[in-house]
């Protein structure tokens, strides 16, 4: 970053960035000024918290994960306490990252600068030389520094870099039991998220990747034309009938707090009899149709098969779970954003049936995907597109006139309109007007 | 075995990577037998397909999908397409006996142009032919891409 954009970061008034969203409208400087992108890094990724990784990742003591929090290297660690913690990835001596490597089962951490080493619970177990440091060293506050907060929801591993704000019941809201929804579509309520990672980059600004209902039919024309040609092919099982036109049972819905989703429960509900036939030609289906009606009851279960795992819901600003997988967000310039798509396999089902729905996240996800790519290619045209910005202003008012607002106070609108982005828009301006 | 093997063995190598770079998909495709698998890992070189995702894990149908959406004038990622240039090179015979088939190992450089950014691919290719009615084809192939554990760009023509 130069300095010129940090005094403009720093020096940004509150009117000048109030101005740059209106509702319905957003201007395309918060997508493509560094300077905006760098107080994004302070205001929303500095203090919101973040999804950092799901237990499963690290099942075993001394099991860990490196993971982002905006920029800072953090590490998803079980300690041989069993215990997860996030801890910073840099040694408390002078400053070196203590792990550099993205996984792996480690008894410890050491820094191989001047060989300060920490245990798997972060605490410092060896400096070298300790007799160079004088009677005020203590080692015992000298551990890999923890994150200010973490807690965990249903083994989603959040954490916070402010030691103050919103607990986390409080921030996933209405957003907690639609995570509920990938969750139990387990008959054991267990998720592993083991299933391999898609690690993919796009030229272009993170906020781009919304839940967008819009796009599907034009972006995705290719994958819609195969779905055409074999309904049960790939994710077009979970998506019969086309989901993505006005008239669609569909519908886009504003969770608050930036969480916002795609909500397909009522379209899948109605095409229930055509999943449930899909899963029964799966070895285990019908065994696992059963099991979670037992688990779940008889209405649950069926809301829970319908939807096939797929909350399509996006937690701000760092989390979307999607289909089968989990993505994690991370914002690396203004202009460029990478995508880590964890696949999720299911506790208690058969094993045919996990590998079909890897199967099913390959055809539409990743760098070699049907979808994905081109969901990357139009971002990066729209990075390129927003340089031209005689007029600034991008439409986000899609369905504004339409939606409404339901009884628990979620924000509804159909499946094509444009609540989500105008609902992720209005928690980043509250998020970004606060010093 | 005679030099006619090993060049035999090559020229199929080189067909099937001028076909590939130039995405002529139905005639990439005709090179293969009915059973196939064309199979690109991620996360480093040995996760197992049926307990994690690949890039590219795909029998017929998957594959013929594939090539059908490439071929719809819909796929954006390849609009327009990536130009593409690769040298194939450092083949080791691993069993392979001329009348039956094999493995075949190479080594593979494939440079790649699209709007304006040149990007490496390189890696490792395994092919396993079966000769069919007097003709050399292949029946799986499985690329090693040194990067295969980075975050990458779109990857949405063949390798």
């Amino acid at each position: 970053m130069n300095l010129h954009a940090m005094e403009w970061a720093e020096n940004r008034s509150q009117p000048a960035i109030d101005a740059l969203v209106r509702e319905g409208r957003a201007h395309s400087a918060i997508y493509t000024d560094p300077g905006i992108f760098e107080l994004e890094l302070k205001r929303i990724f500095g203090r919101s918290w973040l999804f950092i990784g799901h237990v499963s990742e690290v099942p075993a003591a001394g099991d860990y994960r490196m993971r982002k929090m905006g920029r800072a290297s953090v590490l998803l660690v079980r300690g041989e306490d069993g215990r997860v913690r996030v801890l910073m990835n840099r040694c408390r001596h002078r400053g070196s990252q203590v792990c550099e490597s993205e996984s792996g089962n480690s008894k410890m951490f050491r820094c191989w600068f001047h060989g300060w080493t920490y245990e798997n619970t972060g605490k410092l177990s060896v400096v070298e030389a300790p007799a160079g440091y004088g009677a005020g060293f203590r080692r015992e506050e000298m551990g890999l520094t923890p994150a200010p907060r973490s807690a965990e929801y249903r083994g989603f591993v959040f954490a916070s870099l402010a030691a103050e704000g919103p607990s986390l019941p409080e921030f996933l809201g209405h957003a907690a039991p639609i995570i509920d929804l990938l969750v139990d579509a387990s008959p054991a309520g267990e998720i592993l998220v083991d299933g391999g990672t898609h690690k993919t980059v796009y030229q272009g600004n993170w906020k781009f990747i919304g839940m967008d209902g819009y796009h599907p039919n034009v972006v995705h024309a290719s994958v819609v034309a195969a779905w055409k040609r074999n309904a049960e092919f790939g994710t077009g099982v979970t998506h019969r009938e086309d989901p993505f036109v006005d008239e669609a049972r569909s519908l886009t819905r504003d969770l608050g707090n930036g969480h916002v989703m795609l909500d397909f429960r009522e379209q899948r509900l109605h095409h229930y009899e055509a999943h449930q036939a899909f899963l029964r030609n799966t070895p285990g289906g019908e065994r696992y149709i059963a099991d979670m009606r037992r688990a779940y009851g008889e209405a649950r279960a069926r809301l829970l098969i319908a939807l096939s795992g797929d909350p399509h819901v996006g937690v701000f600003p760092n989390l979307q779970l999607i289909n089968n997988q989990v993505r994690i967000v991370n914002p690396i310039a203004v202009d460029k954003t990478e995508v880590n798509m964890i696949a999720v396999r299911l506790g208690g089902v058969s094993d045919e049936m996990n590998i079909a729905r890897l199967r099913q996240h390959e055809s539409f996800y990743g760098p070699a995907g049907g979808g994905s790519p081109d969901d990357a290619e139009i971002f990066e045209r729209v990075q390129r597109g927003l340089l031209a910005d005689v007029d600034p202003w991008v439409d986000l008012s899609r369905g504004m006139e339409r939606e409404t607002l339901g009884a628990d106070g979620t924000v509804v609108g159909r499946i094509t309109d444009e609540v989500t982005q105008r609902g992720q828009l209005r928690h980043w301006r509250d998020l970004m007007l606060r010093p | 075995m005679s030099w006619e093997t090993y060049r035999e063995v090559e020229l199929l190598l080189l067909h099937e990577a001028e076909l590939a770079d130039s995405h002529r998909y139905a005639a990439w495709l005709a090179l293969w037998t009915r059973e196939l698998r064309y199979w690109i890992p991620c996360n480093g070189d040995d996760a197992d397909p049926q307990r994690q995702i690949a890039i590219v894990y795909e029998e017929r149908p998957a594959l013929e999908e594939r090539l059908y959406r490439l071929d719809s004038r819909f796929a954006h990622s390849q609009r327009p397409p990536s130009r593409l240039s690769r040298v194939v090179s450092n083949i080791v015979y691993d069993g392979y006996e001329p009348e039956r088939g094999g493995a075949v190992v190479s080594r593979f450089v494939l440079g790649e142009e699209r709007r304006e950014r040149q990007t490496a691919w390189i890696g490792r290719a395994r092919h396993v032919l079966v000769r069919e009615a007097g003709a050399l084809r292949i029946k799986e192939k499985k690329v090693w891409l040194i990067n295969n554990d980075s975050p990458m760009g779109n990857l949405t023509f063949i390798l």
